[in-house]
């Protein structure tokens, strides 16, 4: 009789070990995919990669020849290496004597020399091409001419190592010894990243024409951007991704809560003081929707006043431009006397251009050196920089997030998303080191939108907080009417056993 | 009436000195009513006094995020339908500025002589109109937390999402009924003080702001911040741990208590000190304005997560929360007109460079990557300038995490609790 009560209970507490506690440790279980954190953390703290930039450069003297060619680059890369306050940048010259075919290009600055007689030797950059003009005189030493061009090339590269150096400050990249220069060119770098956007892979443009009457009712808008935006957007279009989008809206009013422009009775202009151009556009009312779709909105807001309002100027510049820093640009076209219901390509032409201006910078286009296709490669690098720069420290910070948050739930997403952020990290940051810097923008790009979509995976929200007391008070009503009987009754039995043992013994 | 611009941090760094302790590009405001139903007016009211306030001082409705479970203005009970007042006097009406309220002919310009005689009177008013993000059922301690941390599906709009960088100070009110280290949501859940703790540290990590205050109006609403450990952010409710926090008038014909006495003084320092947006004041003189005998509950401040503790935390100014920085760079003078000239050239010079380019790929038909894993991705850049793209992008579902697996698991676990109901079954038999 003692052995089969002893079954019975025996048979409750296996079912509970072996059934019940592993069911019930498999249904509360949170799933945490593992994460490589140590790898995440060594790129958080810059030890997987060391950011530095080879240039290549490219000598090409048509009247030099092969040998004193090959001589000079030899000398000016000597000098350039030797610099101290370009640290970052390694240089790499080659000579080459034919001109290059305008497809492919596998430098970053071209120098080309070609002589002029008795002149000093001097430099210009081209604007829409990554060259260096030099003339010098046939009759000069080798020697200052390699000088010469050393301390040009240096020129071109000055302004970017500068804005290199700030992005790598005050992160684990830095390279220890801060070679950033003046308070005065820090304030410049901070105003430049204040008033450009951050980076997104697609930006949406917005042209906006706002009429305070009835007329113009319309624009040329389409032949105008083909004229002046487009050609500049396609080659930013390496860097990101742009869409256009136009509106017109008629008898659009100023926001009440400035004071509106003043007329001026001495020049009979209309006067917008510059206190209020932080509220001119009416965003209650003008129709500026954020929300075109992923990534941030660029507007450009054209305003052209009623003929009884205009000229309108701005009062302190008698300027009529301004640029909102990450949000756009506002330009007032005061109409000409012959009020026309259509605004032509020409009469925009100073519009776009300025918008043009504008969309530089605002997507961050250093504002040096004078060539275009030199501010849109040292853009290149600095992006791709600042993006290796933020997925490794999302990384950290994802890193940091799993370990004190215990109770939340990793997905097996994000775990795929970390390791193709840190493959793509090491990816860019070789094609970092070998110049592709191309290659290692769309890298860098990848990594940090992998990385953004870690962090930000929707399903690892920590939703309630669960302290011990809350798990008791389930527990309790719900287990402990089953355990008392179990465990008293298993302790009887023990004790039973036991006094059986005493009296057999 | 008029809005003066801020400064941009740079040129406050440059000419006052004083101020120059705004380092944020950007002002975000989250205003949180908890409650519903009609004995609930005075928390709507609440919210929306607060909407108005950050309106007024130039936040873009883009930038506020309000999320109200219930619509006093249009409830059966409310005598003056359309229409939501915190304060008795019914001077001002929340939900809409009535079109014939004096102010409009302002805005076609004039003097400055009689506006400054017409601000002096009337209250500044607010743009028209209230746009409520997040309403009804959907005010959920999940949203609220969603919204924090910015964890949303793909598919969420953009309009409904806190879209702050490490530049941008936001204000989080919120108001409803509470107790020790929690708030109510809509009689339904709670958020603890633990959960905002931690959405708070979340949003440190990645950035999401720079600085951050946080007010409360409920009961025993200083025991909401005390578990906060990130830093940047400051705290205030309106009353300590077992105190309430009480309404501070009704009004006869709504027929219930429309604001509560904490909001009504903080309001009414914002609406007396903060006509203008230059307004100098600081955040220690609204502490200071909550004494005992206006709140009738010992309104407290958490200061010691900001760098320089709470002498820094007084010292930041009201506008660096409820006002909107937005700088402007006026082009400048001549240089402007000649660098014109040399982008007529440029982009003339570039059109032809990518007519040029567009021939010769369309001859060559190369296709230039350097891996080939890369190329695949890159191959979308060059088709960049379309003018209405699809955006494409993996749309991330809510139940992402358990979509498949989740039904698996399902499966077994029913199946396992039918053996086991089976085993059952067969021992009764065997008996």
């Amino acid at each position: 009789m003692g052995w089969t009560r002893r079954w019975i209970i025996i048979a409750f507490w296996v079912v509970v070990a072996c059934l019940g506690l592993p069911y019930w440790i498999w249904t509360t279980s949170i799933h945490r995919s593992h994460l490589p954190l140590g790898m995440m953390n060594s790129w958080a703290e810059g030890k997987a990669c060391q950011m530095s930039y080879p240039l290549h450069i490219r000598l090409s003297a048509p009247d030099l020849g092969e040998q004193a060619g090959s001589l000079l680059a030899e000398g000016v890369m000597r000098r350039m290496n030797e610099l101290t306050d370009l640290q970052l940048y390694t240089f790499k010259l080659s000579y080459n004597d034919s001109l290059p075919t305008s497809t492919e290009r596998d430098w970053d600055l071209l120098v080309l020399l070609s002589e002029e007689q008795n002149t000093n030797p001097e430099a210009s950059l081209r604007s829409w091409a990554p060259v260096l003009d030099v003339r010098y005189d046939p009759n000069s030493d080798t020697n200052t001419l390699a000088t010469f061009i050393s301390q040009e090339v240096r020129t071109v590269f000055e302004y970017e190592h500068e804005s290199l150096t700030y992005l790598l400050n005050d992160t684990p990249y830095a390279t220890g010894k801060d070679t950033t220069s003046s308070l005065e060119g820090k304030t410049r770098l901070d105003a430049r990243t204040t008033r450009a956007f951050k980076y997104a892979s697609m930006y949406h443009l917005t042209f906006s024409l706002f009429t305070s009457s009835a007329s113009p009712s319309s624009w040329d808008v389409d032949e105008a951007l083909n004229k002046y935006i487009t050609p500049l957007l396609q080659p930013l279009s390496k860097i990101s991704k742009f869409t256009i989008n136009t509106q017109v809206q008629l008898h659009a009013s100023f926001s009440p809560s400035i004071a509106g422009p003043m007329h001026d009775a001495t020049s009979g202009k209309w006067l917008l003081q510059k206190t209020d151009l932080s509220g001119f556009v009416n965003a209650a009312e003008w129709p500026l929707s954020p929300s075109i779709g992923a990534g941030p909105t660029i507007n450009f807001v054209l305003y052209v006043p009623s003929v009884e309002q205009s000229p309108l100027e701005i009062a302190e510049t008698g300027g009529t431009s301004w640029l909102v820093p990450q949000w756009g640009g506002v330009q007032i076209l005061n109409p000409s006397d012959m009020q026309s219901a259509t605004l032509s390509a020409g009469d925009l032409e100073q519009v776009m251009l300025t918008f043009a201006d504008h969309l530089t910078a605002l997507v961050g286009l250093p504002p040096s050196p004078q060539s275009l296709a030199l501010r849109l490669s040292s853009l290149t690098r600095e992006r791709a920089t600042s993006l290796i720069l933020s997925a490794s420290s999302t990384l950290g910070a994802l890193a940091r997030l799993t370990l004190k948050l215990t109770s939340i739930s990793i997905p097996d997403s994000v775990a795929k998303s970390v390791d193709e952020t840190i493959a793509r990290l090491d990816q860019a940051c070789l094609d970092l080191r070998e110049g592709r810097f191309d290659s290692a923008l769309s890298n860098a790009r990848i990594a940090n939108d992998e990385a953004e979509r870690a962090f930000f995976e929707p399903s690892m929200v920590g939703q309630v907080y669960f302290p011990d007391e809350h798990k008791v008070a389930v527990y309790v009503p719900l287990l402990g009417p089953m355990a008392v009987p179990l465990v008293m009754a298993a302790l009887k039995e023990l004790r039973k056993l036991r006094a059986a043992k005493l009296k057999s013994a | 009436m008029r809005l003066l611009s801020l400064p941009t941090p740079l040129l406050a760094a440059i000419s006052l000195p004083s101020l120059s302790d705004a380092t944020h590009t950007s002002n975000w405001a989250v205003l949180v009513s908890t409650s519903r139903f009609w004995f609930n007016y005075r928390h709507m009211a609440n919210t929306l006094s607060l909407y108005r306030t950050v309106k007024r001082l130039g936040v873009p409705d883009s930038q506020i995020i309000l999320m109200l479970p219930d619509d006093m203005a249009c409830n059966p009970r409310n005598t003056f339908s359309g229409s939501v007042f915190n304060d008795k006097s019914r001077e001002l009406d929340l939900y809409d500025q009535k079109p014939d309220t004096p102010t409009q002919e302002s805005a076609e310009g004039g003097d400055i002589a009689t506006e400054s005689e017409t601000s002096e009177t009337t209250p500044q008013i607010m743009p028209a109109g209230i746009e409520v993000d997040y309403r009804g059922n959907e005010v959920t301690v999940e949203t609220f937390i969603r919204l924090l941390t910015d964890r949303w599906p793909a598919s969420h709009p953009t309009s409904k999402r806190l879209l702050t960088n490490s530049q941008s100070n936001i204000l989080i009110y919120m108001t409803g009924h509470g107790g020790d280290s929690f708030l109510k949501f809509q009689d339904a859940e709670e958020i603890s003080s633990h959960d905002l703790a931690d959405a708070f540290a979340q949003m440190h990590e990645k950035g999401r702001y720079n600085e951050l205050l946080f007010m409360i109006d409920t009961c025993q609403a200083n025991t909401m911040y005390e578990s906060f450990y990130s830093p940047g952010v400051v705290g205030m409710g309106s009353s300590a741990r077992d105190q309430s926090s009480y309404s501070h008038h009704a009004d006869q014909d709504v027929g219930v208590a429309v604001i509560d006495r904490w909001t009504y003084y903080a309001l009414e320092f914002l609406e007396t000190r903060l006509n203008s947006t230059s307004a100098d004041v600081r955040l220690g003189e609204l502490f200071d304005f909550m004494t005992f005998d206006r709140v009738h509950s010992d309104a407290g401040i958490r200061a010691d997560l900001l760098e320089g503790g709470e002498e820094a935390a007084r010292n930041r100014r009201v506008l660096d929360f409820f006002g909107n920085v937005q700088g402007v760079d006026v082009e400048m003078g001549d240089g402007g007109r000649e660098s014109l000239g040399d982008w007529r050239a440029d982009l003339e010079a570039l059109r032809r460079i990518g007519e040029r380019t567009k021939r010769e790929m369309g001859e060559l038909n190369v296709t230039v990557g350097a891996g080939s894993k890369v190329s695949a991705r890159e191959a979308g850049a060059d088709r960049s300038v379309l003018p209405a793209m699809r955006v494409e992008g993996d749309v991330l579902d809510m139940a992402a995490s358990t979509g498949g697996s989740g039904w698996l698991k399902k499966a077994i676990g029913g199946t396992s609790l039918l053996l086991l109901g089976a085993a059952w079954v067969a021992g009764s038999k065997m008996r």
